[in-house]
């Protein structure tokens, strides 16, 4: 992206801060890649830009704003990326993804032109990353060949102090038939080592949750899952997309769905279908009243790219019997964990509510 | 469940609805797919309803239609709209020009430049036909200026029908007196109670999905109707409309698509446009009401908005 375009989209959106669209209290300018760090230059660029206008517009998210970045960490102790972090410091949130030990990490990350996994050059990061940012926490995403890594790979993330894991399955249809036997007994391994050695004390992996797995009603929880449409994604030509996954670089099989631009503005009929989805208007029967519905999320990215019609109202569902899995898992941690609290006589601990991010 | 059968006799044959006919084709729907085409409609039991072209159909077709109950849909300009059960015109100039019989249904297509006519075509049509359905064909283009302007001809429209409807009348306006016998949803329903069999012998929704894409077909008379992701054309897969009163609306899966990307979700001037209507409907309501009996115990309340999107948060 061009500075030119990253003002002129800047522009537009500070120009329309009465638009429905713009009315939040705070926003989050959120740079994502590739990797952004690559470009520490132009995003310093670009943030000057940003803090400059509102501070001339006296506009309402002067102050009330962040600046969020998903990073590989490569680049982390970079002095320019350093001396950002330093000037923004207030106003920053920074998620490295490390995808857990090094043989599964450098399975998929690999350099360019090489056999070198990125695994060392991330590591060696973490101490000065958690020292910055204590308590934050890595997202991971499993696809279907992660499945035999995930227990060593949580344990692993815990062991260098992230004690925040955030993690998901892919929602696009990779699963090979067993996978959900695998995936479910990786997470009661999982579930033993937590337990066992106390590890729910200071960590929490967000596969675990107490709500999850139980029906919902489409009177009281017809909420859509996914926030495309509620977000504004921009390209490189300065093309406006409800989402990333809407552009034609992250679609396989539909045309991308572009919802504006920064010299038209949003073309808010083409944002009504995101801003009016629910979850029964998208989904089956089978899953308006599958008993183990609450968190079993989705991307409409996905579900339009799986759609047998150029729609966003279908549910890709390749992640059923994964979620079910996860559910068997889940039923099985808080079961054997607060039989243990049981039997100690000691308080159950508080509970932290995760959501799937995708 | 599907419930009427449109058959386009010709590529050329006149839209009666919101779509454009854009074919340059001049195709006639053989022989064999038209006696197939009404099989299809007896066996599934289905209200057929025959759109015509400005042309005479080629020796033979007349005889193949009467051998089925049917509604025919025809341009005025045709040589043989006498015979229709429904006429349509394109302009106001071709409504000035023709005299209806009085059991005949007018259809008359305009854009929104055209609307200030409204009032003058009522008069001109009271008592010569039995009901006048106007189509906007250019809804999507309304702006914010259009709607107040439609907004005030839809109160001098109002008066007369109102007026019409106090002494005995009988003066039946789509954009007015639909939403006054309603208390429920009463749409276009193509895909999902409506499909076209266009004269290539393959379904559509309708017409206008035709035009936009012949290769998006919905099934032929061979395979037999194939919607694919058929709920989304229902009402209670439409997630603004479930939620709104506009009962009269088309609620055009047509414009939908068009604007909007999703059949299943309306453009905010196709809601617009319907509920000043509908408000409108309410305020003739009320005369009647004060006036004299009235029957249909339709209830249209007052309400604040004119755009059921903006009251998604309370859903
Ligand atoms: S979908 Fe229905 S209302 Fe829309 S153009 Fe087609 S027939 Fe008309
Ligand atoms: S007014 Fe809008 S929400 Fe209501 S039926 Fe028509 S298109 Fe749907």
């Amino acid at each position: 992206m061009s500075f030119e375009v990253a003002k002129k989209a800047i522009d537009y959106i500070l120009d329309n801060e009465n638009d429905s669209n713009f009315a939040t209290e705070s926003v989050i300018w959120d740079f994502i890649g590739g990797e952004p760090f690559l470009e520490i230059d132009l995003i310093e660029q670009i943030t000057n830009y940003i803090k400059s206008e509102l501070y001339r517009r006296n506009h309402h998210w002067f102050n009330s704003y962040r600046l969020n970045f998903t990073t590989n960490g490569i680049n982390y102790d970079n002095p320019k990326v350093q001396q950002y972090i330093k000037d923004n410091y207030t106003h920053i949130g920074i998620t490295i993804t490390i995808d857990g030990t090094k043989r599964k990490h450098d399975l998929n990350r690999v350099y360019k032109n090489s056999s070198r996994g990125s695994y060392d050059d991330v590591v060696k990061n973490i101490p000065l990353y958690l020292s910055q940012f204590p308590g934050a926490s890595t997202k991971v995403t499993i696809s279907s060949e992660d499945i035999p890594y995930i227990k060593e790979s949580v344990l692993h993330l815990f062991s260098l102090g992230i004690n925040e894991v955030n993690i998901n399955c892919v929602f696009e249809d990779v699963w090979k038939d067993g996978d959900e036997l695998l995936f479910e007994n990786q997470l009661i391994e999982l579930a033993d080592e937590i337990i066992d050695n106390k590890l729910y004390e200071g960590n929490v992996c967000s596969f675990y949750n107490e709500n999850i797995g139980k029906p919902l009603s489409t009177t009281t929880s017809d909420q859509n899952w996914c926030g495309a449409g509620m977000m504004l994604s921009i390209d490189a030509q300065g093309n406006f997309y409800p989402c990333t996954r809407f552009a034609g670089y992250s679609l396989r099989n539909k045309k991308p769905i572009i919802i504006g631009n920064i010299r038209d503005g949003i073309n808010n009929n083409l944002l009504r279908p995101f801003l009016s989805l629910t979850r029964s208007s998208q989904s089956t029967d089978e899953c308006i009243n599958c008993d183990y519905a609450y968190g079993c999320a989705w991307c409409q990215g996905e579900n339009y790219d799986a759609a047998d019609t150029p729609t966003i109202y279908q549910r890709a569902t390749a992640i059923c019997k994964m979620h079910k899995a996860r559910v068997r898992a889940n039923n099985y941690y808080w079961n054997k964990l607060y039989r243990k609290l049981e039997l100690e006589g000691a308080e159950k601990p508080a509970e932290k509510s995760f959501d799937i991010n995708c | 469940m599907l419930k009427y059968l449109v058959i386009q006799l010709a590529d050329d044959a006149a839209s009666y609805c919101h779509y454009e006919n854009v074919s340059k084709g001049v195709q006639f729907i053989s022989v064999e797919n038209l006696k197939t085409a009404i099989r299809f409609g007896m066996v599934e039991n289905l209200n057929i309803q025959f759109i015509y072209p400005k042309r005479a159909l080629p020796d033979g077709y007349a005889e193949i239609i009467e051998t089925i109950d049917h509604t025919k849909i025809i341009p005025c300009a045709a040589p043989n709209s006498k015979s229709a059960d429904i006429v349509v015109c394109n302009s106001i100039e071709e409504i000035e020009g023709y005299n209806f019989d009085k059991e005949q249904i007018v259809i008359l297509r305009i854009y929104r430049s055209e609307v200030n006519e409204l009032p003058r075509i009522y008069d001109l049509l009271k008592g010569k036909c039995a009901r006048l359905n106007v189509v906007l064909r250019d809804v999507e283009k309304f702006s914010e200026g259009d709607f107040e302007d439609y907004k005030s001809l839809l109160a001098q429209l109002g008066n007369k029908v109102t007026t019409s409807l106090i002494e005995g009348g009988n003066a039946q306006l789509n954009l007015l007196t639909d939403r006054l016998v309603l208390n429920t949803m009463n749409n276009c329903n193509a895909g999902d109670e409506v499909v076209a069999i266009m004269p290539n012998g393959k379904f559509y929704p309708c017409a206008g999905f035709y035009y936009d894409n012949p290769n998006e077909d919905f099934g032929d008379l061979m395979r037999g109707v194939q919607i694919k992701k058929r709920q989304l054309f229902k009402l209670s897969y439409a997630p603004i409309c479930r939620h709104c009163d506009a009962y009269h609306c088309r609620r055009c899966a047509w414009l939908n698509r068009k604007t909007t990307l999703e059949v299943n979700t309306p453009s905010h001037e196709q809601c617009v446009v319907a509920h000043l209507e509908r408000n409108e409907s309410g305020r003739i309501l009320s005369s009647i009401r004060e006036a004299c009996e009235y029957e249909p115990e339709t209830t249209i309340p007052e309400i604040d908005y004119l755009d059921p999107f903006e009251k998604r948060k309370e859903w």
